[in-house]
């Protein structure tokens, strides 16, 4: 006899989309165009974001009669058209919900087309629970066309699986209905946490950020970094950041490489490497067991990317500081026992086609109140 | 690499009769056989399991079941493994779409159509949208046959077919002639078989035994097999085993068709 599936809980705030997951995913790979197969306001926000990182995204953009006919006409003379105007070295075709119900097959187009260069198709569309879905078969294409490793493959469905517990556990599918939040007021926040530092109390200072994200976040480790050291308190605090150079995508490398660089200019010194740049899902059980084995009685925490991947284990008698950049993140971490929760609102938009670390409101209002102390 | 055939035609022409003799025929000579059913009203297999009806892909998706490959594969007359992939109630969502979904959930969790002499694909009468062709779109189908009578509204379908199979760039394999009892009939077909690049396979007489037999639950192979038109799905059945060459069709136009059913 069948065995019936446990029944999902419903979820009903919007959450990423797969398809945009399969975008990013592609940009990661070093991707110089996609094709977006399907119609032309689908996913536009993101398509539109990934130009600023130097990934070209173009939709077939199907219309009523694209539904009702098929899009494989559009899809070919789209495709012949990336090719000629772009130049491209490496192509990405991405499905949509409405490519992919009517049943068109993205190889098909490919075939007809014959580019001489890699197209990773993507059969992909919004219908997943989970986002890391539309990751993962984007890889799993990125694979069949020799592109990443087999073992690089394993690794990052290992990530994935764990992000979606992550989620599952304390984030965004973790409720039926999270009410979004702007958190605590930066100001206040940033008062208490100077008042620590002055007091000359010990903290740990955690970046545990998801890719390029990290660009904006570890903006804020520094200027926690810059103020205990302005007050002359630096050698109580810790630094960790989830920013191995050696591990990940391409891109991810890079990425860590220049914040490295930039931190190193500004005298921070990284005491413990938790894990690569796409390694937050357990990075923050990396951090915990450093925590438990060697700061188990610090005062505080500063943590900031995905402070909720940081079991709470060793870190719940410490005064809680994080920041997320999901306004749907603020009830979660509350209920973790995280004791200020402040949002960098639209967080993402700006660290996209940055190299270098870029200026966070809380970093900010940190350094400007640091001026005063 | 199992032979993977997919029979086309009008829709009540006997596509269903027609793979289901077929496949018990080639059980009978040894082949291991499978027969998935992609007809939402699942009525494929059904002869084939002495007139038992199985739980289709679709249905237990609907349950939210957690689908395993003993849930949905089932023995039928003489090991022939048939599925049936079911859909929605009539007018409600989109059976296209299931099809494409439950191909890949087969492919992902069985081996039936990898191990195996001869998978079937029976199809609906009507190829209404681009879901109904994911088996021959997906790579799973390299032979194409198509079954008429000699009647001009079967034979205007099987044009019909094979200018979507043209289109395909896939290529027919033979033609089948179910008689419908009409003048002239098995000329008729034989003449359009040929006109369109391909031959008449077999020529299989009218005959109400096909719907007794069905009536209980049977095949003719299994339950008249001494019958005269076992002999000749049979045959039909070898042929469908020994032979290999296909082409792609040539569809004729509206006119040289209207033609043939008068000679
Ligand atoms: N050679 C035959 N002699 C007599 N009856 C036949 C013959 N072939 C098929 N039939 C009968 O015709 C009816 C329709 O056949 P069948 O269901 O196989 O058609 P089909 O093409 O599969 O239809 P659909 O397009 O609806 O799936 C059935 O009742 C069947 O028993
Ligand atoms: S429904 Fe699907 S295809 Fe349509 S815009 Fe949304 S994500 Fe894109
Ligand atoms: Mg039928």
């Amino acid at each position: 006899m069948p065995v019936k599936k446990e029944k999902e809980p419903l979820i009903m705030h919007p959450r990423p989309s797969s398809i945009v997951a399969a975008l990013y995913t592609l940009r990661d790979l070093d991707t110089d165009v996609v094709i977006l197969h399907g119609p032309p306001g689908c996913s536009f926000k993101h398509a539109r974001l990934l130009e600023e990182d130097g990934m070209r995204v173009v939709t077939t953009s199907l219309d009523e009669s694209g539904f009702v006919f098929g899009g494989h006409d559009a899809l070919v003379e789209v495709l012949e058209k990336v090719i000629e105007r772009f130049n491209p070295k490496r192509i990405g075709i991405v499905g949509t919900c409405a490519s992919m119900i009517i049943g068109e097959e993205l190889h098909e187009a490919v075939t007809e087309v014959q580019p001489d260069v890699p197209v990773i198709e993507v059969e992909v569309h919004a219908g997943y629970r989970d986002n890391t879905k539309g990751v993962i078969m984007a890889l799993e294409s990125a694979l069949a066309c020799g592109i990443i490793s087999e073992a690089e493959f394993e690794r990052q469905k290992a990530l994935l699986k764990e992000a979606t517990m992550v989620e599952k556990r304390h984030g965004a599918a973790s409720k039926e209905y999270l009410e979004p939040s702007r958190g605590d007021l930066k100001y206040k926040v940033a008062e208490r946490l100077l008042e620590l530092i002055k007091q000359g109390k010990k903290g740990l200072n955690i970046l545990n950020a998801k890719k390029e994200t990290a660009f904006m976040f570890a903006d804020i480790n520094l200027a926690v970094a810059e103020v205990a050291e302005k007050l002359g308190k630096s050698s109580n605090i810790i630094n960790m950041a989830n920013l191995d150079e050696n591990v990940g995508l391409p891109k991810n490398r890079r990425n860590a490489r220049e914040i490295l660089d930039d931190l190193q200019k500004k005298d921070m010194e990284i005491h413990h490497i938790i894990g690569g740049l796409d390694e937050y899902p357990v990075a923050g059980n990396n951090a915990s067991q450093i925590i438990g084995e060697k700061y188990p009685d610090f005062d505080f925490a500063v943590i900031t990317g995905v402070p909720h991947a940081l079991p709470m284990d060793n870190i719940k008698n410490m005064e809680l500081f994080s920041i997320t950049n999901g306004p749907r993140q603020v009830v979660p971490l509350k209920e973790m026992g995280h004791k200020h929760v402040v949002v960098e609102i639209d967080l993402h938009p700006k660290t996209l086609g940055v190299n270098h670390i870029v200026e966070s409101e809380f970093g900010a209002t940190l350094r400007e109140m640091a001026k005063n102390a | 690499m199992p032979k993977q055939i997919a029979i086309y035609g009008k829709g009540g022409i006997g596509k269903s009769s027609t793979a289901s003799n077929v496949a018990a025929a080639c059980a009978d000579e040894g082949y291991r056989v499978t027969i998935i059913g992609c007809d939402p009203k699942s009525d494929s297999s059904i002869t084939l399991l002495s007139g038992r009806r199985i739980p289709t892909i679709m249905d237990l998706m609907r349950e939210g079941m957690d689908i395993k490959e003993e849930d949905i594969v089932f023995n039928g007359y003489k090991g022939v493994k048939c599925v049936e992939i079911g859909g929605p109630e009539p007018g409600i969502g989109c059976a296209g779409r299931g099809i494409i979904v439950a191909i890949s959930l087969l492919k992902k969790i069985s081996k039936a159509i990898e191990d195996t002499d001869l998978v079937i694909y029976d199809v609906p009468g009507d190829i209404v949208c681009g879901g109904f062709v994911a088996p021959v779109k997906k790579g799973l189908v390299n032979e194409a046959y198509v079954l008429t009578s000699g009647e001009y509204m079967p034979l205007y379908a099987a044009n019909n077919i094979c200018k979507g199979l043209s289109r395909l760039e896939m290529t027919l394999n033979g033609v089948i002639c179910n008689s419908r009892g009409a003048p002239n009939e098995e000329n008729i077909v034989s003449e359009f078989a040929k006109e369109i690049g391909s031959q008449l396979l077999a020529f299989i007489p009218k005959d109400v035994l096909v719907q007794t037999c069905e009536r209980e639950g049977f095949s003719v192979i299994e339950k008249a097999p001494a019958s005269n038109i076992s002999g000749v799905y049979r045959k039909l059945a070898r042929s469908i085993m020994t032979r290999n060459e296909g082409k792609i069709p040539v569809p004729l136009d509206d006119i040289r068709l209207r033609e043939l059913t008068k000679i």
